[in-house]
């Protein structure tokens, strides 16, 4: 034994390795503890039946005095309490393990998410209610897998081989019509699993279109309703759930005939096994074994019954984990050093582009110096947002066309560089003081940014810093002033506010962005307007 | 049940659960009375399947008693063969009449919903959270109907079943049977223990991390503030952390929720231990109970083999607990946001002031252009929306006056996925191209630059990819083609001056053959109108002026 290494070796070579094995420790405590539960079952009630055909038979004759039924009568309380004791312990364990999973499979799935392309674009598709329950259910299919299906499919399938095993061994000729029922329910699970597949795309299909057609019929209800087409619009989006809803029954109604299946197959091998030991010629005491395997396969019945909600929570699994992904992007995030400050921002011949790549109008060149901030102007829809997200590093393109202080700013060094406060930026279910996004101000700080976005009346009166805020508390208003209040917080060397005054009264908007940029008067300021926003100092850019 | 527990990703709907499940229930009115003739047969169906099953149970447990005693009673294995296929057969028809009569809640539950967003004022529909009620139609009504029926029926088969069992075993020993329906009490006693358990464990992981709830959807929905933000890396930990913690808390009330499946386990366990020992000592002449002493075979048999029976709709019941929760999450929801009776909104007086002086201004003239106009909050939308004929305010006899056909123009129109020639042509009926080139050459939509592609520009799904400007000439040049009268909301205001002027001669030009009214602060176009009505405050009369 070397004692100066050993301690050394395992550190280094088994880390990852002992991470994985933590987490399938209780997975196979949640397995044995269901076996358990199912033998403790099956062999209560085949126990049961054996003892009580053995008393019987032993009633008959002189042999009922010196009968010691203490043994396995002991038994019969052991498999009671097994059965009920391992049921519990296998579904505290297993959901103990399962919820230990999904902490760890939702929070690297949040950074996976963050590194995908697509949150960066326009208009985050998860910032819908609609598609956030999709995903969510996508997510969820995946959490619950192996609780829903590798759980229960490897005990079933090993109390169902060990009771094979038994039947060949008792009564043999059984096993032709035990084999036949479970190929044909297995030629069920098949066509089953094969159809759902479609089934669950056809439903999403559905319901997504509809829920896309509904969502731009609400945006329109004043002038649809204005021009009497309200109403009948409402058809194609409310048939679309319908539809959706009608491919569910069917999937409902091929999950029942594979139920009906499964149903039949445990008595009926029940009733061969009985029969073929009759017919083998079988009498009296000789009889009991083949009785007690006979009602073990009867006391599997009740699981065998779940097979239909196995099969459609595989498929389930499937689908999600196909749809989950494609947000599997390697985080290609690497950590920059960056200047606190920089001088100036140079766009020069900068080629402007739409979210989907598309060029908008002419290359922009300009150099933004700090202390003189830059308003972008244009009617809505010229390409303002895209050229701050660009600037940002949020957008492809422009590598060799930003320069800070003269040097090529690349995409990673601009997304450190810059604070991108977008116009629809959202309020975390959060604390206030989280959803400042400023760990290392102290609460004087805190308190001066509201005061400088007129909030902190309003902050008061939900609970102080420390008060638990939504996205419903607060009014678009109030949501886009706590946004600039980020804004006045944050210390990077590029500021891009883009709308900054939206929702916000003009008077109120106008003082509350004076007393940001005079805040800001060190950094380059970026923002966009689609009003004649003019703060004093600006630089104004005509975007057509 | 899980899922109920854990996953509470409507917090609104749950919190509101709290509060209002007294008052409302209208949903759950509409589902039960969608339901109830399915029901009827649905329930007739499962009583007949736990008949046969407990008739399949009972013969094979006689043959094998009998088989074992020496003699092999064949039609009785033929009845019991009989009663597996025939069971497996209902219980093919009772699983689809519960699907069916499922469906059948769901869809008319959609149709009442559909009914009430139809009669549903635009002000009430626009307080409703669009990306909320969208979900809620996908999931709702399923999971309303899954309480109606299928939770329904089971607590339906939770009286009956175990009546069932004990009517079985009590043809064979009374005796047997009173004890197993004694035992229920104390099986109830357990429940209630229990039930309040879990009630107020629920309640304390809701206290101490109801919050924490839906904290991963939330993260994810705000995804792009926390990137532009540069908090990722803290709001990462944060997320691990908090998951941790309300997983742990979960955890907690699932332990005591577990208990409930485990008792009727432990009973139904319990049962066959204690009745195999006492039938096994009887048949022993060890003791002489009556009812478990000088039993055959086949009689023993029998009772240990239906007395677990007994405990099964129990089981099927608990089972069935968070199909519960979540169909009476999903009712309230409901209520709260589509079938409830709303208060009416403040829109309403502004829209009765409107009123008062729609009378004034009507009626309108045929052709020509008429201007509201006034400073922003004055009511000049709501006076346009009233004069067609929408909102809240009681209506004018609709016989004397009834609102114009009207063609739409604002920056909110409906334009369907495809491409622009489909978004102008939509409920225009067919019109040729040169029409549908004329009228967005006029609005000046061929040569946006910002929309390339001329008449086969493509339009994303809910017009995402259109600025505020290209929909409402979308709009204007759709309403050039109707021919119907122009109601035009701010047409000018989202427009640069090139296309502004654009609009105005548009307008101006429409207003010869037929009515345009416009909702406007831009004083050019409100120069050009022949007529116009101004709301400014403490001047709200009309003018009339040469045109």
């Amino acid at each position: 034994m070397n004692d100066s290494t050993s301690p050394i070796v395992p550190e280094t070579k088994t880390g990852p390795l002992e991470e994985a094995s933590r987490h399938r420790v209780p997975w196979r405590l949640a397995l044995v503890l269901a076996f358990a539960s199912l033998a403790g079952g099956i062999l209560l009630t085949g126990v049961s039946v054996w003892f009580l055909g053995a008393v019987a038979l032993a009633g008959l004759t002189p042999a009922a005095l010196t009968f010691n039924f203490h043994v396995p009568a002991a038994f019969i309380r052991l498999f009671a309490l097994t059965r009920t004791a391992a049921k519990y312990g296998e579904r505290v364990v297993g959901h103990r393990a399962a919820l230990t999973d999904q902490v760890l499979r939702r929070s690297t799935l949040f950074a996976a998410m963050a590194a995908a392309p697509s949150v960066r674009k326009a208009g985050w598709q998860l910032g819908n209610q609609d598609r956030l329950a999709d995903y969510l259910d996508d997510v969820e299919d995946v959490d619950y897998a192996r609780l829903r299906v590798s759980l229960p499919v490897a005990t079933l399938g090993m109390a169902i081989l060990l009771l094979i095993a038994a039947t060949l061994w008792v009564a043999p000729l059984a096993m032709a019509p035990i084999l036949l029922l479970i190929a044909v329910n297995m030629f069920g699970v098949r066509v089953l699993a094969s159809r759902t597949d479609a089934d669950l795309a056809a439903m999403r299909q559905s319901r997504q279109q509809a829920s896309r057609l509904l969502g731009s019929a609400i945006q329109a209800v004043v002038p649809l309703q204005g021009e009497r087409r309200w109403g009948p619009l409402l058809d194609e989006p409310f048939g679309g759930y319908a539809n959706a809803q009608t491919r569910a029954l069917v999937l409902r109604h091929r999950q029942a005939l594979l139920d009906t299946l499964a149903n039949c197959l445990a008595p009926c091998a029940m009733l061969s096994i009985l029969v073929s030991a009759w017919l083998s010629g079988l009498r009296g005491e000789a009889l009991l074994p083949p009785a007690l395997l006979a009602f073990a396969w009867l006391a599997v019945a009740e699981s065998v019954l779940g097979a239909s909600k196995i099969v459609v929570a595989f498929v389930r699994e499937k689908t999600a984990r196909s749809a989950l992904a494609k947000w599997n992007t390697l985080d290609s995030v690497t950590r920059q050093h960056v200047a606190e400050r920089i001088s100036s921002l140079t766009l020069d011949r900068l080629p402007r582009r739409a979210p989907d790549g598309r060029l908008i109008g002419r290359p922009i060149s300009a150099t933004l110096k700090a202390g003189r901030p830059t308003v972008l102007h244009g009617a809505s829809g010229c390409g303002k947002t895209s050229l701050l997200k660009q600037v940002a590093g949020w957008l492809d393109g422009g590598d060799d066309f930003v320069l800070g202080d003269g040097i090529e700013l690349n995409v990673d060094v601009r997304r450190s560089m810059s604070c991108f406060c977008a116009h629809d930026a959202t309020v975390l279910a959060d604390t206030v003081r989280e959803n400042l996004f400023a760990p290392h101000a102290g609460d004087a700080e805190l308190w001066r940014a509201l005061d400088a976005v007129e909030l902190q009346g309003r902050i008061r009166a939900a609970g102080g810093l420390d008060g638990w805020i939504t996205q419903d508390v607060l009014s678009l208003g109030e949501a886009q002033r706590l946004n600039l209040a980020r804004a006045w917080l944050s210390d990077r060397p590029v500021m891009l506010l883009d709308e900054p005054t939206e929702h916000l009264a003009a008077e109120q908007g106008q003082r509350i962005l004076d007393a940001l940029l005079l805040r800001l008067r060190q950094r380059i300021v970026i923002l966009s307007s689609h009003d004649e926003l003019a703060p004093s100092g600006a630089t104004a850019v005509r975007l057509q | 049940m899980l899922k109920a527990t854990l996953i509470r990703r409507d917090e609104r709907p749950m919190a509101v659960a709290n509060s209002e499940a007294l008052t409302a229930g209208r949903t759950l009115c509409v589902a039960h009375g969608l339901a109830a003739p399915g029901l009827r047969s649905a329930l007739a169906l499962q009583a007949a399947r736990a008949v046969l099953r407990l008739a399949m149970i009972g013969l094979a447990a006689i043959f094998v008693g009998e088989m074992i005693s020496g003699r092999a009673n064949w039609p009785m294995l033929g009845a019991a063969l009989a009663s597996v296929i025939l069971g497996s057969l209902i219980g093919l028809v009772a699983d689809r009449a519960i699907a069916n009569t499922e469906l059948k809640v769901a869809n008319g539950l959609l149709e009442a919903v559909r009914g009430a967003l139809a009669a549903a004022s635009p002000g009430d529909i626009q307080a409703m959270p669009p990306g909320t009620l969208i979900a809620g139609l996908q999931r709702y009504p399923q999971a309303v109907a899954g309480l109606a029926v299928g939770h329904r029926l089971a607590s339906i088969m939770l009286g009956l079943g175990p009546l069932l069992a004990a009517a079985a075993i009590m043809a064979i020993s009374w005796e047997a049977a009173l004890a197993l329906i004694l035992l229920t009490p104390v099986m109830i006693v357990f429940f209630v223990l229990i039930g309040g358990a879990i009630r107020s464990g629920a309640e304390a992981q809701e206290k101490a991390f109801g919050r924490l709830a839906a904290q991963f959807a939330d993260r994810i929905r705000t995804l792009p503030t926390i990137l532009g933000n540069h908090a990722l890396m803290r709001e990462r930990r944060k997320l691990a952390a908090r998951l941790d913690t309300y997983a742990s808390g979960t955890m907690s009330v699932l332990r005591i929720a577990f208990l409930n499946t485990g008792i009727i386990d432990f009973f139904s366990s319990l049962s066959i231990a204690i009745l195999a020992v006492f039938l096994g000592l009887g048949h022993l002449k060890l003791t002489s109970v009556p009812g478990f002493a000088g039993l055959e075979l086949w009689q023993s048999l029998f009772i240990l083999m239906i007395a677990p029976e007994y405990f099964v709709p129990f089981r099927r019941y608990a089972e069935q607990y968070h199909a519960k929760a979540e169909g009476i999450a999903a009712a309230t929801a409901l209520d709260t946001l589509v079938l409830a009776r709303r208060q009416q909104s403040p829109a309403f007086e502004a829209a009765k002031a409107a009123r008062d002086l729609a009378d004034a201004t009507s009626p309108l003239p045929r052709t020509g252009l008429v201007a509201i106009t006034g400073p922003s909050g004055s009511g000049k939308s709501t006076l346009l929306r009233h004069l067609a004929g929408i909102g809240p305010a009681p209506s004018i006899d609709p016989e004397v006056d009834a609102p114009p056909d009207v063609a739409w123009c604002s920056t909110d129109i409906y334009v369907p996925e495809g491409t622009l020639d489909a978004a102008i042509a939509w409920q225009n009926g067919p019109c040729c191209r040169t029409r549908l080139l004329l009228a967005a050459g006029n609005v000046g939509l061929l040569d946006d630059m910002l929309l390339p592609g001329g008449l086969d520009a493509s339009i994303k799904a809910g017009g995402e990819n259109l600025s505020g400007g290209q929909r409402l000439r979308i709009g204007l040049a759709r309403a050039l083609i109707s021919g119907r009268a122009i109601f035009a909301d701010e047409p000018t205001a989202k427009l640069d001056p090139a296309n502004a002027a654009m609009v105005r001669q548009a307008l101006v030009e429409a207003a010869r053959t037929r009515l345009v009214l416009v909702a406007t602060h831009d004083r050019s176009l409100a120069l050009l109108a022949g007529r116009t009505i101004d709301l400014e405050m403490g001047n709200r009369q009309t003018r009339e002026r040469a045109g």
